[in-house]
This record gives structure tokens, sequence and C-alpha cells, in this order.
């Protein structure tokens, strides 16, 4: 029973998501269940992984090359935690929500379970083929409410995310073609040997992977399906999509770059600094555009695109401590982001408006959910008490360390940028009275009331979440650690 | 010219239509083309000339190297591979029939300006 636990995590979402589908009246039950059934099983492997092992599952018992293999070691563990845990808290949140059915909750199963599945794979193909039933099943979930903008936000998803698959596979092809195998491990090995023999093939498969998956991490130039699919999507999708479902991106480049094209082969190329322009690039162009925004979805949107380019900027440093703030920056942008999309979604509901403008007041009505908006958009910002500052400052001293000085000089301009979005928000939500035409309300479905207990504990986990790593850094860090180790030293199983 | 270099021309003319095509019919399409050039590349990575098919029967192996056998794997990848790309091709032209109904237009042009 140990040994199975690998799928195990797999599996239970993907068994519940077509058990959903035959029930009425148990859906989230079962949706809840299985998601925390894989959270305990994922439990019961930390203080293995924690301690620097590597748990490998041979599927069906092929073992190496040969078969698909599963690997849970410290960087999966770390991103399928994040998954999980937000999955659960999306599911909660969109409880309330009646006109959300049986489809809604197979669909977010599905994704969630693909999510894990590209997390654990081992083989690059498979990777492909989970990343793609992921993206499916997201690209429904933005068209769920089958308005007009989302399925003309959910049709341009569709057509740049195909795109960005298809450059990832052709990068695949060539991994192949060169190494003749598809497991990361084994194309790892056998890389350095054809980077000396065929140069250009790795160029090559390096730069299409890299667009591909820069497409679906929405870096500058490629970023065009991001903010309509993040903004028009329900509430509790934005929170997925930009919480996790980028993140996954971020993963896959992670794994490619640092585990299959080693480091140093990485270093030779000099790609580190194409990470570094983009993520400085699409910091700044998130930032300013975010700026101009006058709906509060769309400008959170854009500030996804900005703390993103932050990510890139510590994962092209390269350093230990680049890499460390860079992971703990994804793990705290997944919750403050989550924090403010569910926030959004109860102003959205309780006003009747998408517009900045039209919250006037609603600190009244509802002071404890400004409060945690308040904590979690500081924390977007990088203001010391909250975690977004802890992951900001370690990216700013590796950059100082490893002496790219301007770099901390473009993280603070960025900062100060998000500061004068996020206050104008804040300051709107504090000024004047409410605004009294609640029959205008909401996206199609009934006016539901923000006080409900499902909508508003997920919220409060993760503002306390939020306050908790800002105060204590090192916890998170300890969950980064051994990721850091593995893609840096390769601790050897 | 290979069929690799070919395979990539393919990849090429499918982005070339998907991105500076207005009509999202045609968009669909360029990303059909880019699909179908991916399964000719992998194929022509597996394929030898003159090579054989890799199955190999109880006793006859010590005349046949392994060296003449076509690859197998990428044929079995591209299986997985189109079926993907067929069940994307269904879900994007289904988004799309909802868009004629309520757009009553395809041109990416007119639907940007639509609310």
């Amino acid at each position: 029973m140990s040994i199975h636990i690998p799928i195990l995590i797999i599996i239970s979402p993907l068994l519940a998501a077509f058990l959903v589908l035959f029930t009425r009246k148990h859906k989230i039950i079962l949706a809840t269940v299985s998601i925390i059934a894989s959270i305990v099983f994922t439990l019961t492997l930390s203080s293995q992984v924690l301690s620097g092992d590597k748990i490998i599952y041979h599927l069906g018992g092929w073992r190496g090359p040969i078969g698909i293999s599963l690997v849970v070691d410290g960087l999966s563990f770390f991103f399928s935690l994040i998954t999980l845990g937000l999955g659960l808290l999306v599911i909660i949140y969109s409880i309330p929500e009646r006109r959300y059915g049986r489809t809604y909750y197979f669909l977010l199963l599905i994704s969630l379970s693909s999510m894990i599945g590209v997390i654990y794979t081992a083989d690059i193909f498979n990777m492909y083929v989970f990343y793609e039933l992921l993206s499916l099943a997201v690209y429904l979930l933005i068209a769920y409410p089958k308005t007009g903008v989302t399925l003309r936000a959910s049709f341009n998803y569709l057509i740049m995310g195909g795109v960005g698959l298809s450059f990832f596979l052709l990068g695949v092809g060539f991994l192949y073609a060169m190494t003749g195998t598809l497991d990361i491990f084994h194309i790892a090995e056998r890389l350095p040997a054809a980077f000396n023999s065929s140069t250009r093939m790795v160029l090559m498969s390096i730069v299409l992977i890299v667009t591909g998956m820069g497409i679906k991490i929405a870096v500058f130039p490629l970023h065009g399906w991001l903010p309509d699919a993040h903004s028009m999507a329900p509430s509790p999708v934005s929170a997925l999509l930009s919480g996790v479902t980028v993140k996954i991106g971020i993963y896959c480049l992670i794994r490619v770059v640092y585990t299959v094209f080693s480091t140093e082969i990485f270093l030779l190329i000099g790609s580190h600094n194409i990470l570094m322009v983009l993520g400085v690039v699409s910091l700044l162009f998130g930032a300013s555009m975010a700026l101009a925004q006058k709906d509060l979805k769309r400008l959170l949107a854009y500030s996804t695109i900005n703390q993103l380019g932050i990510v890139l900027i510590g994962l092209g440093i390269g350093t230990e401590l680049g890499l460390t703030g860079a992971l703990f920056h994804v793990l705290n942008h997944a919750i403050m982001k989550s924090t403010l999309f569910f926030c959004a979604g109860i102003m959205i509901a309780e006003t009747g408006t998408r517009e900045v403008q039209g919250l006037n007041g609603f600190s009244r009505q509802q002071p404890v959910i400004t409060f945690a908006f308040v904590i979690a958009s500081l924390g977007m910002i990088g203001i010391p008490p909250i975690n977004g500052f802890a992951s900001k400052w370690l990216i700013c001293l590796a950059a100082v360390e490893a002496g790219y000085t301007f770099l901390v000089v473009i993280i603070l301009t960025a900062s100060a940028i998000a500061a004068a979005y996020y206050f104008r928000v804040i300051q709107v939500l504090f000024s004047g009275p409410l605004k009294q035409d609640p029959m205008h309300a909401h996206e199609g479905g009934q006016v539901i009331h923000g006080g409900n207990l499902f909508r508003s504990w997920p919220i409060y986990i993760l503002a306390a979440a939020c306050l908790l790593l800002g105060l204590i850094p090192t916890l998170g860090i300890s969950l980064v650690k051994p990721a850091v180790s593995l893609l840096l030293f390769h601790v050897v199983p | 010219m290979t069929p690799i270099n070919i395979s990539l021309l393919v990849f090429m003319i499918g982005l070339y239509g998907v991105t500076s095509k207005n009509n999202l019919i045609k968009k669909i399409m360029g990303l059909t083309i880019m699909n179908g050039s991916i399964v000719l590349f992998f194929i022509s990575i597996g394929f030898r000339e003159t090579g054989l098919a890799p199955i190999l029967e109880k006793g006859t192996t010590s005349g046949i190297s392994t060296t003449i056998l076509v690859d197998p794997l990428p044929q079995a990848l591209m299986l997985t591979a189109i079926v993907i790309g067929i069940s994307v091709t269904a879900l994007a032209l289904a988004l799309v029939v909802k868009i004629y109904a309520k757009y009553k237009t395809l041109d990416i042009q007119q639907l940007s300006k639509e609310r």
C-alpha cells in the first residue's frame, strides 16, 4: 500500500471526477473528500521527502527508461502541496454558488488531478499529455458561464495554449532525436554528450521548450491570453488559474532548465540572461498595465504578469539564494493572489460591479474581507510583515550578491508602481458611502452574501497564511530548501 | 530536403496561419497543421530506410541486428498526440459554434470590437 502512494495521489481526484458525474447530491462531499485524501497521501511522504530522499514509483512495474515513472522529490512535493492546498480551498469557495453543476466539479477535479500528474511524472512526453489534459479542462472552466466574453477569452487561450504546447512537443521531439529516451533523468545523463556533438539541436530544443512554456507562463510578449482569461473566468476559477495553473508552467520550466538541461549547459549558452530579461520586461510591463486598469479582476490579472516577472528574475539569477527566493515567491504569490481573487469575487457579488470605482465604502459592509484584501495587497507590494516581502528581499539579496545591482532598482521601481495601483483600490474601499443598488448584482446568478461561511473561511485561512509566512519566513524556506539543493547540487537518491 | 526540414517548414506554415489569419476557423486550421507537422517530425525521427518492423520472434534474434529496425516509440507517441490534437480541435470548434451563435461573425477584428 505505502509503495503505491504517488499514484494514489493522482488517482483519487481522477476517480472522484468521474463519480461526481453520477451523483446529484453528494458532488461537493465527494470532491472535497478526494482532495483531502490526496493531501493526506502527500503528507505521509513529507518526512521522507523533506529529509532529501527521492521516491520513485514505476507505473505497472516497468522500470527505468522503458516504463513511465513518477518521482516525488523536493521540487515536485513542494509544487503538489501548493496545488492540492489551493485546490481544496477553491472547491470550498465554490460551494455556495448554486449554478456550478456537476460538470464544474468534474472539470475542477480533472484539472487538479492532471496538475499533480504534470508535477510527478518523470517522462517528458507524459508531461505533455497531462499538460494538454489540464489545459482542456481549464479552457472549459473559463468558458463555464457561457457568456460571450468568457467564450472569446477561452478561445484565445485555446489558440495560444495550443501553439505553446505544440512548441513544447517539438522541443521534446528534438530531445528524443538526440538522446533516444524520454525519461527526464536519462535525458539529463545523455545530454552533455549530445551537446558536444550537436550543439544546434540542443539550442533549438531549449528555444522551443522555453518559448512554449513562456506562452503558458505569460511572459511579456506572449501574455496576450492572460488578462482576458484570468479576469473573465468565474472568481474561484480565476484564483485557481492565477494561483496554481500558471505555476505549473513555472514548474515545467524549472524541471526542463535545471534538471534536463543541467545548470552548466544552461550557463554556457547564456540562457539565464534571457530568463532575466524576460523577467524584467514582464515585471515592468505587468506593473504599468495594471496601473491603467479600471476593472478590478483585470488589474489583478496584470499583477500576476508583474509577480511572475519577479519569479523569472529569481530563476535567471540561478544562485542558491536566487532559487530559494524564486520558489518561495511562487508559494507566496499563490497564497496572496488567490486571497485577492477570492475577495474580488465577494466584492463583485456584493456591489454588482467589476469597476474599481464602484467599490466605494465596501470596508463598512465587510470589514474582515477588506482586512484580508489589504493584507494580501500589502504582501503583493512587498511591505515587511507580510510574506511577499520575505521572498522579494531574498531575490534582491541574491541579485546584489551575484552582481546584478540594477535588478534591485528595477524590482523596487515595480514595487512602487504596484503600491500605486493597490493603494488606489484600498483607498476606494475605505472611502465614501456604499452605492446601494444590490438588485443589479452579479453575472447572471443570485446574490450570495459575502458573510457566507464557505466563502469567508478560505479567505481567512489564506490571509492568516500570508501573515504567518511573513512573520516566520523560515517555515516556507525550510519547505523550499530540499528543492533548491536538489536543483543545484543534484543530491542523488 | 529531409523529412525533418519539411516538417519544420510545415510547422512554420501552421504558425503563420494561427498568428496572421483573422478567421477563427482558419486559426484552428493553422493549429491542426502545426499538429500534423509534429506528427511528421516524430515519425521521421524513427524512420530508417529499408528498416524492418521491430518484431522479433523467439529464436530469430541472432541474425537480425537492431540497427536495421525502425524505432517504434515515436509512432506510439504520435497516436497519443493525434488523439489529443483531435480533442483540442473539437473543443475549439465547439467554442466557435457558440461564438458564432452569439455574435454572428467569425472575424477576430470584429469580435474584438464587441463587448
